[in-house]
């Protein structure tokens, strides 16, 4: 089936592309790599009138680290540029990760982590990470621009925090604490590319404190934060004991569903053994 | 909606069109510029069967516009004869007898070539990693992988 109608305007400059959101921002949709529009265009479930292609504006392309202001990554960034990225592989190893789990090679060629996150979907693979890392999303509209943490990013099913005349221009992450290391893990049906049945992303730190943060994708409507992990390495105990204790608020701390790949109980089995995997790997217990 | 003019080289030859910017760079390749060896089948990106190469990048066609291509440069499964010789990917897969029904071919075929030129010796788990977004539903990964790591050896020769 023929994709239908549009008209498609490729601006060439940020201010361009605030103008063309302020006129027509419901009738249009933002496309980086399309991975995910093009698909929900041909089933009819999104029709924009105008697709506006970001890939032409040089102020979204390209991702930078310093020591003080930490990772941005423009919109226009592929999954396949940020698993190139040794810095991000080394100190951001969350996202490193879920970059190359996220679909195949081929598709990260195009697919971006902006367009991963816009898009919304519960199994969204980059999300965790970015939970886990911190990550404030920069949104740009006429009225200007301002940063919404991530854990406000994500409304419910394919709905942002976005209005309709604003648009990401970054993901901005900062430097993790000293020492700290993070991962994510997903489980699928086959070796090969699969949505996520559950995600797993955790982030460990310990300077004299234990700083420890685990978020999921597939277990809820939006990707989710479980604030719950961070107390379980407050009290006493042993660190067995602590993953043990952490591993049992999971349940509590999601609601997934029941669906073609899986189901409810399945899936909330799952993600209390990733959960403790990650952090075992993590923690360096094998 | 109005059309755009674009301009792309395909396998070395300038084509310039008028596209809808609806159509797709798969739709484009097979049936503006009739070049059909690049095979049509789920257009959802799930298949890879459209692989083709943009700027020698490995690309499913069907997720790309045509529009976007303007300026760039194609290359199908018609355009890999090294002048009047089989490349060594196309000759490891008779070789090897990794045709089945060979509708998955030509991307398997495109996408090695690009791994190849990208990493001239690769590891058994890289082809495979290289071509996962590609699905033979004859089952033939075996000879596919074997072709693709035989070339590669051929290619260092
Ligand atoms: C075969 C296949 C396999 C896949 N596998 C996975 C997987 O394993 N895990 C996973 O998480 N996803 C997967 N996806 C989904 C998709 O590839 C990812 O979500 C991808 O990161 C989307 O990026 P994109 O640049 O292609 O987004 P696009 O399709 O260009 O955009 C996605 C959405 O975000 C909006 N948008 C894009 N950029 C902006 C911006 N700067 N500001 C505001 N809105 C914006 C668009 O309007 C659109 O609604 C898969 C897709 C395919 C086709």
């Amino acid at each position: 089936m023929p994709l239908p109608e549009f008209d498609y305007i490729r601006p060439k400059s940020v201010e361009e592309l605030v103008s063309i959101l302020a006129k027509h921002g419901s009738e249009a949709k933002l496309m980086a790599g399309g991975t995910d529009l093009l698909v929900l265009m041909r089933d009819r479930l999104v029709r924009p009138r105008y697709v506006v292609d970001i890939k032409g504006i040089g102020e979204l392309q390209g991702l930078s680290w310093d020591e003080g202001r930490g990772l941005t990554i423009g919109a226009a960034v592929t999954l396949n540029e940020i698993i190139a990225s040794e810095v991000i592989r080394e100190r951001f190893g969350a996202l490193w990760s879920a970059a190359s789990e996220l679909a195949d090679p081929t598709v990260r060629n195009r697919a971006t982590l902006v367009g991963n996150i816009c898009n919304a979907s519960p199994a969204a693979d980059t999300a965790p990470a970015l939970l886990v890392h911190n990550a404030e999303v920069e949104a740009v509209s006429a009225k200007g621009s301002r940063k919404i943490p991530i854990e406000d990013f994500f409304k419910g099913v394919k709905r942002t925090a976005l209005g309709p005349d604003e648009f990401v221009k970054a993901v901005h992450l900062p430097n993790p604490p000293d020492g700290a290391k993070s991962w994510y893990l997903k489980w699928k049906r086959t070796w090969g590319e699969d949505l996520a049945l559950v995600g797993v992303a955790g982030l460990v730190a310990n300077s004299g404190k234990w700083i420890v943060r685990v978020a999921l994708s597939s277990v809820a409507p939006t990707p989710v934060l479980v604030a719950e992990i961070q107390n379980a390495f407050e009290g006493g105990g042993t660190l067995e004991e602590k993953i043990e204790k952490a591993a049992a608020s999971i349940p509590g701390g999601i609601c997934p569903i029941t669906d073609v790949r899986c189901n409810a109980e399945y899936r909330t089995h799952v993600a209390a053994i990733l959960t403790k995997r990650v952090l075992r790997k993590l923690l360096g217990l094998g | 909606m109005s059309k755009h003019k674009i301009s792309v080289r395909a396998n070395g030859q300038l084509y310039e069109r008028d596209v809808e910017p609806r159509r797709t760079l798969l739709q484009f390749i097979r049936e503006d510029l009739g070049l059909t060896g690049t095979k049509c089948a789920c257009e959802r990106g799930d298949c890879g069967l459209c692989t083709v190469l943009v700027d020698g990048v490995p690309t499913k066609s069907c997720l790309v516009l045509a529009v976007e291509v303007d300026g760039k440069e194609i290359t199908t499964i018609e355009g890999l004869m090294e002048g009047e010789e089989l490349n060594p990917v196309q000759r490891a897969f008779i070789e090897h007898g990794a045709v089945q029904c060979g509708f998955c071919t030509p991307a398997f075929i495109v996408a090695g070539g690009a791994l190849l030129k990208r990493n001239p010796s690769p590891t058994e788990e890289e082809v495979k990693e290289a071509v996962g977004g590609i699905l033979c539903r004859c089952t033939g990964y075996r000879q596919i992988i074997d072709a693709i790591l035989d070339a590669s050896k051929g290619a260092k020769k």
